[in-house]
C-alpha cells in the first residue's frame, strides 16, 4: 500500500489561512488503511482546524467527506455537487489524490493534507516500513525476496558496501542493511554462491528516470 | 411453594452466609435454574472480602472486583436475600429439607427505605464502626459500607436512645421502631453452608500489647487503614498520633501455628500473601520511603503467581526476617521496640513506628452452633468436617460447605469450592430444576421506527437529598425547555414502587418513547428503570440517567445554586443523548446441551461425571489410551484416603455412564463457534485417523500436569533416588528397599522456586510430611530428614507437619545458594552433605534413600490451547479470567478450566475445581438459550477498509476479516469496551448505545448552555 | 486573571472505576467544584480523539478521562489506549498553540472516592489558573 504521513497541523493551518469554509476529503483506500486519511482523520483534522482558527479568532466552517477513492474518476465526481460550496478542498489521500480532484474540479482549489512517503506494508500496528520503489523492473527474486532497489540506501545491486556495520546502514543505527540480510538468507538458505554472478547494471528507463510513466493495457481500454 | 412430602424434590435451595463464597453458590445455582434463598446474619451481604482494601497477587482493588457481584445478587430474580437473619432448625432430609429462620429486626423497613441518609445524618448517638475496624465511628442508624447490598439501614437498637429523630426526616416512612423478631421458614431441596469464619482476636496475647498500644493493629486494622474509604481515607497514618509511619513490622502466625496462646495449630494459609501485599501496598502509599520489616518462620507463597510477588516484595526492598517474636515492648513517642533471636542465635533489637499483626483466622462461635444445631461434624479444630475425596460434602446428607467454614483458605479457592458445592448441591436436584425459578411476563416491544423522539423526564427529589439542596421545580422547569420533551414531573422517590406504576401510565398515555430519570446512580438504579419502561413494551435501552444526587447535591450540599445549575446541565446532557438511544435487540441463540471436556485425569473424569449426573451429555476427550492420569502414581490423599479404589470407582463410573461418551486416544483438532454454540472437530490418533464432529454449549479444559523428572541429585543414576510417584509406588509394592532402610532424606523445591520453574508446586511438602510419616509408620526406628527451603503445609495440613515432628523427623532447612550435596561412592552408598542453619555447619549423612520432592509442571500442549486460543503465563499454566472471581472460567465466555493445567493443586482441590468448572457450565448449558447482543460492536461493512485495526487492539481478540473482507464481530463474543470503535480508523464499528453521536450529543449539550 | 472565571469542564468516566469512584466520593459527602460534568462510558478506551477534540472544539476549558488503575481495565487495556489519545490530544493542543495541560488521564479505583474528589479539585484549580480556553476569550472576564 501507498504509505503516507500527515502534515503539520500548523502547515495545513496556513495553506488555508485565507478560506473561512473549506471541505476535508479522505480516501478510502490505503491511507485508511495506514491511518491517516480515512474517516477518523478527516474528523481529527476538521475538529484541529476549526479548534486551531477559534482560537485565532477566525472561526472556520469545516466540513468533512469521504470517498470510496479518489484515484478514480468516478468517485471523485461524486463530489460534484457540493465542490463549488467551499472556499477551497483539502485532500487526506496520497499524492494522488489532489492531481485528481483538481484535474475533475479545475476552478477549484485543493490542498494536500498529507505527505505520501513510501510503498510498504505494516510490520506490526502502527509501524509500517517501505518495500517497493516502483522502479519497474522487478528484480526481488535474485535476492530472495529482499528488494534492494528500496531497501538499500544506495540502491545497489552488488553489496553490501562499506558501509554495513553490524548489520545496520551507516546512514542511521535505525536502518537494517538490506545486504547483510541478503547474504545471511542466501547462506541459511545454501545458496552463497548466487552472488558471484555480479548483477548488471540495472536500466532505469522503466524507473523514474525515464520519465513519468503511464500504463496501457489494450485489452481493457473501452472503445467509443 | 410447593409441599415438602417424602419424594419430592424441591427446586430451591439455601445458601447460609453471603461472602464470597455463597455469593458465588448462589449465583451459579439461580443461574442454572434453581431458586436461591441466600440467608446473612449482617444487615448487608459481601462478607469479609468488603472489608479489605486490595487483593494479591494482582493488587486488584476488592470492592471494585466484588461490587458487581453485590449488585448482580442484589437484583436477581431468583435469588432472595435474607439478611439480619439466622438458620435455627433444619428439619427433613437431602431433597426437600424444611429450615427454620429467625429474622433479627432491622426496624428499618428495607423495601421502603432508598438509602437517601437523612437518618443517619440527624441520628444523635455515635458508636463505634465495626466495619473499619472500631477506627472510626458511625450513628446508631447506620449502613455497614456505601456499596452494600441490600442498600437500606438499619438501626442499632442497643444503642438507639428512641429519640425519634430519624423517624420524622424519613420522608419513604421505612422506619418501623416496633420490629420484633420473626420466625419464618422455607422449604429447600439442599443446603449450602458458607459462614466463613473469624478473624483472631490477639487481645489474648499480652507480650504483643495489642490491647494496650493503638500502634500495634491487627492486618484486618491495617486493611481499613489502607483503604481510600477507610478511616484515614487512605492516608497511611498510624491510630496513636496520626502520624505517618516510616518504619512498620509484620509479625507473622498471630493465632495461627500456635497452641500456646491460640489454641489454632493450623496455618491460616493467607497471611503470608496478605502481608507481603500489605507491605507493597503500604509502599505505595507512602510518599517518603517506607521500611518495611515482615517476621515470619515459613514464607508460604505457595499459590499460583505467590512466589513471584514475594520476589517481587523482595526486590522492592521489603525485608523478610526469619524469626518468632516473643515480645513487642512499647517505645518513646508511639514506637515500639522488638526483640528477636537470629537464626545464627544472634541476638537483635529493633524499634518501629508501627506493628502490623497478621492475624489468622479461627473458627467462628456463630457457625460453630449452628452446625451443632443442624447435625454437622466439625473437625478437631472446629471446621467443617470433609473428606479429601468428597471436598464439599459435609456430613450431613444434602448439605454442603464452601469456603472457609470448611478451613482457612484465600478467596479463589473459596469461590472454587462455592462453585463445587454449588453442583453438588444440586446434582440431586435436577429433576426439579427450572420449577422453582421466576421469570418475568413481558409484553412485547413496541415499534417506534420513524418516531420522533418523545422524551418524558422524571426528576426525583429523594425525600430531600436532592429537593433538600437543589430546587427541583426550577429543574424539572427547565427540562420542559429542552427539544423532544414532551412530558415532565417530579417525584418525592422516583424509585418507589407507586412512582413505578405512575411512570408506567404516563409512558402510555402520553406516547413517551424515550425515558430520562435524574436522580441516584445508574449504578445502583438503572436496571430497576429500564425494567418498568420494558413493562410497557419500551425497549430497556431508551432510557438514560442524569445523576443529580451521588455527583451532584451530595457533593455540593453548600451551594444550592450551583446545584441547581449541574442538574440542569446534567438533565440537558441526558435529555441530549436520549434523543438518539435507540432499541437494541438482544436475540436468543439456542444453546447446545452438552459439554466437551478435554484431559481424562481424575478433573477431567470428576467433570465430565459431574456434567452428566446433571442430566447433560459430556463428551471425555483424552489423547493418551487409558483414563487416570497422573493419579495412577498417587497412593493416599493428604488425609489418608486411598486413591486407587475411588480411582477405579471414577473410571467405572465414568465409562458406564450412558451420558458420557469417552474417546480414547484422541485430539481436538478444530474448534469454531461461541458461547452455546462451539462445534469441535476431534480425531483419532491411534491410527485409523477417524475424525467425528461434537456439538457442545461449553468446554472444560483439564489437561493436566506431570511430575518434573529430576537432573540432580543423581535421578536415573543411583536406584535408591527417587521422586514422590516412585516413593509411593515402592510404599504400595512395601519394596525390601524401603523395608531396609535405616536412613531417608527428603529434599524438597527439587525443580520449583528455581530460574527454570519459578513457583511453588504447592503439594511437595504436604506429600513428603505424608509420606514420612508412612516411613516412620512402616519403621519406626528409620531416622528420616527433611531438607526444605520453607514448609509450606498450609491449613490443617500443618498438623502433618506438627506429627512429623513429634515423631521425630528432622527438619533441615538449607538455601539455594547452598544445596545439599548429594554423592555416591564405588560401594554405591550415597552421602549427602548440607549446611545446618542452626548449628552454623555442614552436616554429614549416609542416606539409604533419598526421596526427591520433584515439581509439578503443565503438559505441554501448545497447539491445544492455539486451537483454544486460551493464554498460558510464563510457567505454562493455564490463564484464568481472574485471579479472585473468576477461578474456573477462562476469559473467552463458554470455556472452563480445571485441575492440574491450572496450577499445580492437591487431589481435593482438583476435585473440588472440576466440580465447580461443572457448575460454571451448567450456567450455560442448562438453559434453553443464551441472550446476545446489546452492548456491543458492530460493523458497517461499507465504511470498513479490511485494515486490520480492530483484530490487532480488541483485547479478547474477537474481531475478524470475514469471508465477505471485512471485519465481522460476533456479539455473543463482544465484552463492549468499545477500543476498537475508536481505534478504527474508517469510523465502520460503532459500539450500541456509545456511539459517537450519541457521546457528542452530551458534550454538544453540555457546552450549549443557554 | 478573574476570580470569577469558572471553567467548564467534562470528565470522560469510565463505568467500572471512575464512574463508580465519583459516586463514592458522593456517598462519602466529599465536596469537589461543581465546574466538572461526568460522561459516563463503558471503558476509557471507548474514548476517542475526536470525543475529546469536539469538546474544546465546543468550548471546553478543561477535558479529562479516568479510567480504572493501569493493570486494573476491566477490559485489559481499554485505560492504555486512553491515556495514548490523551497524548495524542495534547500535542494536537500545543501545536495549535492552547496549553495541554488543558486535557489530562487519571487512573484511579472504584474504591477512591476521595481520590475522585482530588482530581476534581485539582483539574478545576488547574484550569482557573491556566485562565478560559483561548477558544472562548468572550466568557473572560
Amino acid at each position: 500500500m501507498i504509505v503516507a504521513d500527515r502534515k503539520s497541523l500548523n502547515e495545513i493551518l496556513d495553506m488555508v489561512k485565507s478560506y473561512s469554509k473549506i471541505l476535508v476529503v479522505g480516501c478510502k483506500g490505503c491511507v485508511t488503511v495506514c491511518n491517516v486519511g480515512g474517516l477518523k482523520e478527516v474528523q481529527v483534522l476538521a475538529a484541529s482546524l476549526k479548534i486551531g482558527r477559534k482560537k485565532d479568532g477566525q472561526p472556520i466552517e469545516v466540513d468533512e467527506k469521504i470517498l470510496e477513492r479518489q484515484c478514480d474518476p468516478e468517485y471523485v465526481e461524486q463530489l460534484k455537487d457540493i465542490v463549488d460550496n467551499y472556499d477551497a478542498v483539502i485532500s487526506m489521500a496520497c499524492g494522488v489524490g489532489p492531481q485528481f480532484l483538481s484535474e475533475a474540479y479545475p476552478n477549484q482549489k485543493f490542498f494536500p493534507a498529507v505527505n505520501t512517503t513510501f510503498y510498504g506494508g505494516a510490520v506490526s500496528h502502527g509501524i509500517w516500513e517501505e518495500r517497493c520503489a516502483g522502479c519497474g523492473t522487478c528484480i526481488i527474486h535474485y535476492f530472495d525476496g529482499l528488494c534492494p532497489i528500496a531497501r538499500c540506501s544506495k540502491s545497489l545491486l552488488n553489496g553490501p558496501c562499506g558501509g554495513s556495520d553490524k548489520g545496520k546502514c551507516e546512514i542511521s543505527k535505525e536502518v537494517d542493511c538490506i545486504w547483510d540480510k541478503i547474504v545471511r538468507k542466501k547462506i541459511a538458505q545454501g545458496r552463497l554462491a548466487d552472488l558471484l554472478h555480479i548483477t548488471p547494471a540495472k536500466d532505469w528507463r522503466t524507473a523514474r528516470d525515464g520519465g513519468p510513466r503511464k500504463a496501457k493495457r489494450e485489452e481493457l481500454i473501452q472503445n467509443g | 411453594m410447593a409441599n415438602a412430602s417424602e419424594n419430592k424434590t424441591i427446586g430451591s435451595v439455601m445458601v447460609v452466609g453471603a461472602g464470597v463464597a455463597g455469593i458465588q453458590a448462589s449465583l451459579d445455582m439461580a443461574n442454572a435454574g434453581y431458586y436461591v434463598h441466600l440467608l446473612d446474619s449482617s444487615p448487608s451481604i459481601g462478607g469479609l472480602m468488603a472489608q479489605l482494601d486490595k487483593t494479591f497477587p494482582t493488587n486488584d482493588c476488592a470492592m471494585c472486583v466484588i461490587s458487581p457481584f453485590l449488585v448482580e445478587v442484589g437484583r436477581h430474580l431468583n435469588i432472595n436475600i435474607i439478611s439480619n437473619s439466622e438458620l435455627e432448625t433444619l428439619e427433613g432430609e437431602a431433597g426437600a429439607f424444611r429450615a427454620t429462620l429467625r429474622n433479627n429486626p432491622r426496624y428499618i423497613d428495607a423495601e421502603k427505605c432508598t438509602a437517601c441518609g437523612q437518618c443517619r445524618d440527624v441520628c444523635p448517638v455515635t458508636a463505634v464502626n465495626e466495619f473499619d475496624c472500631k477506627l472510626d465511628l458511625r450513628k446508631a442508624t447506620y449502613i455497614k459500607y456505601p456499596q452494600a447490598v441490600p442498600l437500606a439501614y438499619k438501626i442499632d437498637r442497643s444503642i438507639c436512645i428512641g429519640c425519634g429523630m430519624c423517624e420524622k426526616v424519613c420522608l419513604a416512612q421505612a422506619i418501623f421502631y416496633d420490629d420484633k423478631p420473626r420466625q419464618t421458614t422455607v422449604e429447600v431441596g439442599a443446603v449450602v453452608l458458607a459462614m466463613g469464619n473469624d478473624v483472631f482476636n490477639p487481645s489474648a496475647f499480652d507480650t504483643y500489647n495489642y490491647a494496650n498500644h493503638p500502634n500495634v493493629v491487627t492486618s484486618l486494622e491495617f486493611e481499613r487503614i489502607l483503604s481510600a474509604s477507610g478511616p484515614y481515607k487512605g492516608h497511611l497514618m498510624r491510630p496513636y498520633d496520626r502520624q505517618i509511619p516510616e518504619k512498620i513490622a509484620w509479625m507473622q502466625c498471630v493465632g495461627s501455628r500456635d497452641i500456646n496462646r491460640a489454641d489454632n495449630s493450623y496455618c491460616s494459609s493467607v497471611c503470608c500473601m496478605y502481608s507481603i501485599k500489605q507491605t507493597l501496598i503500604a509502599k505505595e502509599h507512602a510518599e517518603t520511603p517506607l521500611d518495611t520489616a515482615v517476621f515470619y518462620m515459613d514464607m508460604r507463597t505457595y499459590g499460583k503467581e505467590f512466589d513471584k510477588y514475594y520476589m517481587r516484595a523482595q526486590d522492592g526492598g521489603v525485608r523478610f526476617i526469619r524469626a518468632r517474636v516473643h515480645t513487642i515492648e512499647p517505645a518513646a513517642d508511639g514506637d515500639l521496640k522488638i526483640r528477636y533471636v537470629r537464626e545464627s542465635g544472634e541476638l537483635k533489637e529493633e524499634t518501629f513506628n508501627m506493628v502490623v499483626l497478621a492475624v489468622g483466622l479461627t473458627p467462628s462461635k456463630d457457625a460453630e452452633a449452628l452446625a451443632k444445631r443442624i447435625g454437622i461434624d466439625l473437625n478437631t479444630h472446629r471446621y467443617a468436617k470433609t473428606n479429601d475425596l468428597s471436598p464439599v460434602s459435609t456430613s450431613r446428607k444434602g448439605v454442603y460447605v464452601c469456603g472457609t467454614f470448611q478451613g482457612p483458605k484465600d478467596i479463589p479457592q473459596s469461590v472454587m469450592e462455592a462453585s463445587a458445592a454449588a453442583a453438588q448441591a444440586t446434582q440431586n436436584l435436577s429433576q426439579a430444576r427450572w420449577t422453582l425459578t421466576r421469570t418475568k411476563e413481558l409484553p412485547p416491544e413496541k415499534d417506534f421506527s420513524g418516531q420522533e423522539p418523545r422524551i418524558g423526564v422524571f426528576v426525583c427529589n429523594c425525600g430531600i437529598n436532592i429537593g433538600g439542596v437543589a430546587d427541583v421545580p426550577a429543574v424539572r422547569e427547565y427540562a420542559r425547555s429542552l427539544p423532544n420533551v414532551i412530558h415532565v414531573e417530579d417525584n418525592l422517590f422516583t424509585c418507589s414502587q407507586d412512582t413505578q406504576e405512575n411512570i408506567k401510565k404516563v409512558i402510555v398515555e402520553k406516547g413517551i418513547n424515550r425515558v430520562v430519570v435524574a436522580s441516584c446512580s445508574p449504578r445502583t438504579h438503572e436496571p430497576l428503570f429500564q425494567e418498568t419502561i420494558r413493562e410497557t413494551g419500551l425497549n430497556k435501552y431508551l432510557f438514560e440517567m442524569a445523576n443529580i444526587r451521588d455527583q451532584n447535591t451530595w457533593v455540593h450540599m453548600h451551594n444550592p445554586e450551583r446545584a441547581t445549575a449541574k442538574a440542569k446541565d446534567l438533565v440537558r446532557m441526558a435529555v441530549a443523548k436520549a434523543a438518539y438511544v435507540e432499541p437494541l435487540q438482544q436475540v436468543i441463540l439456542e444453546v447446545k446441551p452438552a459439554v466437551l471436556v478435554v484431559g481424562g485425569g481424575v478433573a477431567g473424569m470428576e467433570a465430565a461425571l459431574g456434567v452428566a449426573r446433571q442430566g447433560y451429555q459430556a463428551y471425555l476427550v483424552e489423547r493418551s489410551n487409558q483414563l487416570g492420569g497422573v493419579a495412577h502414581h498417587l497412593r493416599v490423599t493428604w488425609q489418608g484416603e486411598a486413591v486407587a479404589p475411588y480411582l477405579k470407582q471414577l473410571i467405572a463410573d465414568v465409562q458406564s455412564h450412558e451420558r458420557v461418551q469417552v474417546f480414547l486416544e484422541t485430539e481436538v483438532k478444530h474448534i469454531t463457534g461461541t458461547i452455546g454454540n462451539f462445534i469441535t472437530t476431534i480425531a483419532s490418533e491411534n491410527g485409523n485417523g477417524k475424525t467425528s464432529i461434537l456439538e457442545h454449549g461449553a468446554a472444560i479444559l483439564a489437561t493436566g500436569g506431570k511430575e518434573y523428572k529430576p537432573t540432580e541429585y543423581l535421578y536415573g543414576k543411583h536406584p535408591n533416588v527417587l521422586t514422590h510417584f516412585d516413593l509411593d509406588q515402592a510404599i504400595t509394592e512395601e519394596s525390601d528397599t524401603l523395608k531396609n532402610a535405616k536412613m531417608a532424606v527428603f529434599i524438597q523445591c527439587v525443580g520449583s522456586r528455581t530460574p527454570e520453574h519459578p513457583y511453588c508446586s504447592r503439594v511437595c511438602c504436604t506429600h513428603s510430611l505424608k509420606s514420612a510419616l508412612t516411613l516412620k509408620k512402616m519403621n519406626p526406628e528409620m531416622k528420616i530428614f527433611i531438607l526444605y527451603r520453607d514448609i509450606r503445609s498450609y491449613g490443617f495440613r500443618e498438623d502433618l507437619y506438627k506429627e512429623a515432628r513429634e515423631k521425630g523427623v528432622q527438619f533441615v532447612r538449607y538455601d539455594p545458594e547452598n544445596p545439599p550435596n548429594l554423592i555416591s561412592d564405588e560401594q554405591n552408598n550415597l552421602s549427602l552433605t548440607v549446611k545446618d542453619h542452626i548449628l552454623q555447619r555442614p552436616l554429614e549423612i549416609k542416606p539409604d534413600i533419598v526421596i526427591l520432592a520433584a515439581a509439578i509442571l503443565a503438559n505441554e500442549n501448545k497447539k491445544f490451547f492455539e486451537i483454544f486460543k486460551v493464554p498460558t503465563n510464563s510457567d505454562g499454566f493455564l490463564v484464568e479470567a481472574h485471579a479472585k472471581l473468576r477461578p474456573v472460567d477462562f476469559g473467552s465466555e463458554g470455556l472452563f478450566l480445571a485441575g492440574l493445567a491450572h496450577y499445580p493443586k492437591s487431589l481435593d482441590e482438583s476435585i473440588a475445581q472440576a466440580r465447580a468448572a461443572v457448575s460454571r457450565t451448567m450456567n450455560i448449558v442448562s438453559k434453553k438459550g443464551i441472550l446476545v447482543g446489546g452492548v456491543v460492536a458492530t460493523v458497517n461493512s461499507d465504511r470498513c477498509a479490511a485494515c486490520l485495526t480492530c483484530v490487532r487492539t480488541c483485547p479478547y481478540h474477537i474481531p475478524r476479516i470475514g469471508e465477505e473482507g471485512y471485519a465481522v464481530i460476533e456479539p455473543a463474543e463482544c465484552h463492549g469496551c468499545g477500543i476498537c470503535v475508536s481505534e478504527c480508523p474508517g469510523k465502520a464499528i460503532s459500539l450500541q448505545h456509545f456511539t459517537d453521536e450519541q457521546i457528542n450529543a452530551k458534550t454538544d449539550a453540555l457546552f450549549s448552555a443557554a | 486573571m478573574s476570580d470569577s472565571f469558572e471553567p467548564q469542564i467534562i470528565a470522560f468516566c469510565c463505568k467500572y472505576c471512575a464512574y463508580a469512584a465519583a459516586d463514592l466520593a458522593g456517598s462519602m459527602r466529599l465536596s469537589y467544584p461543581s465546574n466538572v460534568k461526568i460522561t459516563q462510558i463503558p471503558c476509557t478506551g471507548r474514548v476517542d480523539i475526536v470525543h475529546l477534540l469536539r469538546a474544546f472544539e465546543n468550548g471546553a476549558d478543561g477535558v479529562y478521562v479516568a479510567g480504572c488503575m493501569e493493570g486494573d481495565c476491566h477490559f485489559v487495556s481499554g485505560n492504555l489506549k486512553a491515556r495514548k489519545r490523551v497524548e495524542y490530544v495534547k500535542k494536537t493542543l500545543a501545536e495549535l498553540g492552547i496549553e495541554p495541560e488543558r486535557v489530562e488521564m487519571y487512573n484511579l479505583s472504584s474504591a477512591m472516592g476521595p481520590r475522585f474528589a482530588e482530581i476534581a479539585n485539582e483539574m478545576t484549580a488547574r484550569i482557573k489558573k491556566l485562565g478560559p480556553s483561548p477558544l472562548n476569550t468572550k466568557k473572560a472576564a
